[in-house]
């Protein structure tokens, strides 16, 4: 299954970049436009390249984009689609601390920084799994919409929707970690710049 | 969110939970995994010394091969897998095989190709720049395992661990399948030692990362329900930056030495110990035997001494020897040199025995051939009993 899976984040991506390129030309908002870019970001993703579609090119040196990643991506691309805004401000800041928080756990560890590896607790049912289940609930209690894309990765998880069976992949990814960095600088500086 | 739908998606968060819960609650009643030891087989008092030495593949040319594994098939034919190309790290390099059949003597089959850069980009559907390190090994049946890197960017520390399984002794090969092992691009994961079986029919596999650490690490793996397929996860086995390239040799079910190479100034072989089948390592300590950074190779003997295959220096690979351990790798007996040649390179031992009690070391002799060095446990008694005079 993760094989068709692999197509969608490449795709999203695609599309985003289109819709940034030619927003500059006007407002796209629409069925039409939309379905108009997603069938050329659809045939881009797939077209080959030296043997392999593009998507599978992206996917050669990331093959697991986490569904954090690819869900801020669709909600994007849905906002300028159609204007539905499903990731209020709030939501997208519980995602970037959420997703830094983790990074900084998993990262340094994972790449050597002492004996213990929390990657390993991604593998099979552990205290990873009891966290983010409870800071799910602790979420959606606080009706924090970021509560779905928690949902959305336990479930892509199950059904093993990346190539990867670890679920700090599903979670996280270098990516993710990069935007999160940016956004949180960004909102930093600019309440920086207010108070100034 | 209303109340309601809060409530809904309350439910499905346990249910989504419960799922791979449910399967970690099935594993509770089972023994945790355990290191299968064997009962080597006590060799006859009457054998005689023996040691051969024969070359795997025909001379390369001006091509070079490296990193050589070999295993015992069911039926007691051997096969050994390496790689090689123009240079290491090129386009070219490809990953061979080659069987012999039991019995004396008898010569190699003709290398055939098993993976390259191009039928590794078409089985994992993406971009391989190059190939690298594998090793091969036996499952249950004559399930054969060929556990290799693929690089898709960069360097060594761009490595991926990649799988291909031949349920027909390595005439067919399933498709290859990536291992993810790392989170970070999935990359800097290697391999080069052979495997420690488990009780429950998998195998513990030293494994080792290299990017901004250099580490020693397990790959624990299982075989699968479907042909071919496996279930897997790794530990670790220490942090930091000193030592990597785990050699595991296991005596008893909970109980194993790693041997490790060392990058560090130290310059001597590292040793760690396991007391709870591999869940956690002791502190990694050096040997009194010297490690020019290359890679070590240990195997149990029939009473339980250790027998380690090293570079005997702090500089250079121009030596290769055997040392034996009778108190589980603390002191060490230097029986053998099997090579010596100044300018030359002897590297990358790997050793298994077989079921005829036989130890069979393959290793990269000159960075042209891979060497096949056979002895019995009688030819080690009898260099140790020249030593000792």
């Amino acid at each position: 299954m993760y094989l068709g899976f692999s197509f969608v984040f490449p795709f999203l991506l695609i599309m985003a970049l289109l819709q940034g390129g030619t927003g500059l030309l006007g407002t796209l908002r629409g069925w039409r436009p939309t379905l108009i870019l997603g069938l050329i970001s659809a045939f881009i993703a797939v077209t080959p390249v030296g043997g392999l579609p593009l998507a599978r090119w992206m996917i050669s040196f990331n093959a697991n984009f986490s569904i954090s990643l690819t869900a801020i991506l669709f909600c994007k691309v849905l906002e300028i689609s159609f204007g539905v805004k499903l990731l209020d401000k709030n939501t997208l800041l519980t995602c970037w601390v959420f997703s830094l928080t983790a990074g900084l756990i998993l990262y340094p560890m994972a790449l050597g920084l002492g004996g213990f590896d929390p990657y390993q607790a991604g593998w099979g049912f552990s205290w990873l799994f009891v966290v983010v289940g409870g800071v799910t609930i602790l979420l959606l209690i606080m009706k924090n919409r970021f509560a779905v894309v928690l949902i959305a990765a336990i479930l892509a998880y199950n059904l093993r929707l990346l190539e990867s069976t670890n679920l700090w992949d599903y979670l996280v990814d270098p990516f993710m970690i990069l935007v999160s960095c940016i956004a949180l600088s960004s909102r930093f500086l600019r309440k920086l710049s207010k108070r100034a | 969110m209303n109340r309601r739908l809060v409530i809904i998606l309350i439910l499905a968060t346990l249910i989504l939970y419960a799922w791979p819960m449910s399967s970690w609650l099935s594993t509770l009643g089972r023994q945790p995994a355990t290191f299968a030891t064997y009962a080597p087989s006590t060799p006859e008092v009457d054998s005689k010394p023996f040691m051969v030495e024969e070359f795997i593949n025909p001379d390369p040319g001006t091509g070079m091969v490296h990193v050589g594994s070999i295993c015992e098939l069911s039926d007691g034919r051997l096969t050994a897998a390496w790689y090689g190309g123009t240079r290491e790290g090129a386009k070219d390099v490809a990953i061979f095989l080659a069987t012999k059949d039991p019995g004396h003597p008898t010569r190699w089959s003709k290398p055939k190709r098993v993976v390259d850069r191009i039928s590794a980009s078409r089985e994992l559907y993406r971009y391989i720049k190059k190939v690298g390190n594998s090793i091969i090994f036996t499952g249950s049946g004559d399930r054969l395992y060929l556990i290799y890197v693929t690089i898709s960017a960069g360097g060594w520390s761009g490595s991926s661990l990649n799988v291909k399984v031949s349920s027909d002794a390595g005439i067919t090969w399933n498709n290859s399948r990536r291992l993810t092992l790392s989170p970070f691009f999935n990359i800097s994961e290697l391999v080069r030692s052979k495997p420690v079986p488990l009780n429950s029919g998998g195998f513990a596999l030293p494994i080792y990362h290299e990017c901004l650490g250099y580490f020693p690490e397990i790959l624990w793996i299982q075989s699968g329900r479907e042909d071919g397929a496996i279930a897997f996860r790794k530990s670790r086995m220490a942090g930091g930056q000193s030592f990597i390239q785990p050699s595991v040799v296991a005596y008893g079910p909970a109980l194993a030495t790693g041997f490790y190479r060392c990058r560090s100034d130290k310059k001597a072989v590292g040793v760690a110990v396991t007391k709870n089948a591999g869940v956690s390592w002791s502190e990694p300590q050096t040997l009194n035997l010297p490690n020019p950074d290359s890679a070590v190779d240990a195997i149990l003997l029939s009473d339980h001494r250790i027998l380690l295959a090293f570079n005997d220096s702090v500089q250079n690979r121009e030596n290769l020897r055997l040392a034996v351990s009778n108190d589980r790798g603390s002191d060490w007996v230097r029986i053998a040199t099997l090579e010596s040649t100044q300018g030359e390179k002897y590297s990358y031992p790997y050793m298994i025995r077989s079921q005829d009690g036989l130890i069979h070391l393959v290793y990269t002799w000159h960075r042209k051939r891979i060497k096949h060095v056979v002895f019995n446990e009688a030819w080690i008694n009898a260099q140790m009993k020249r030593t000792a005079k």
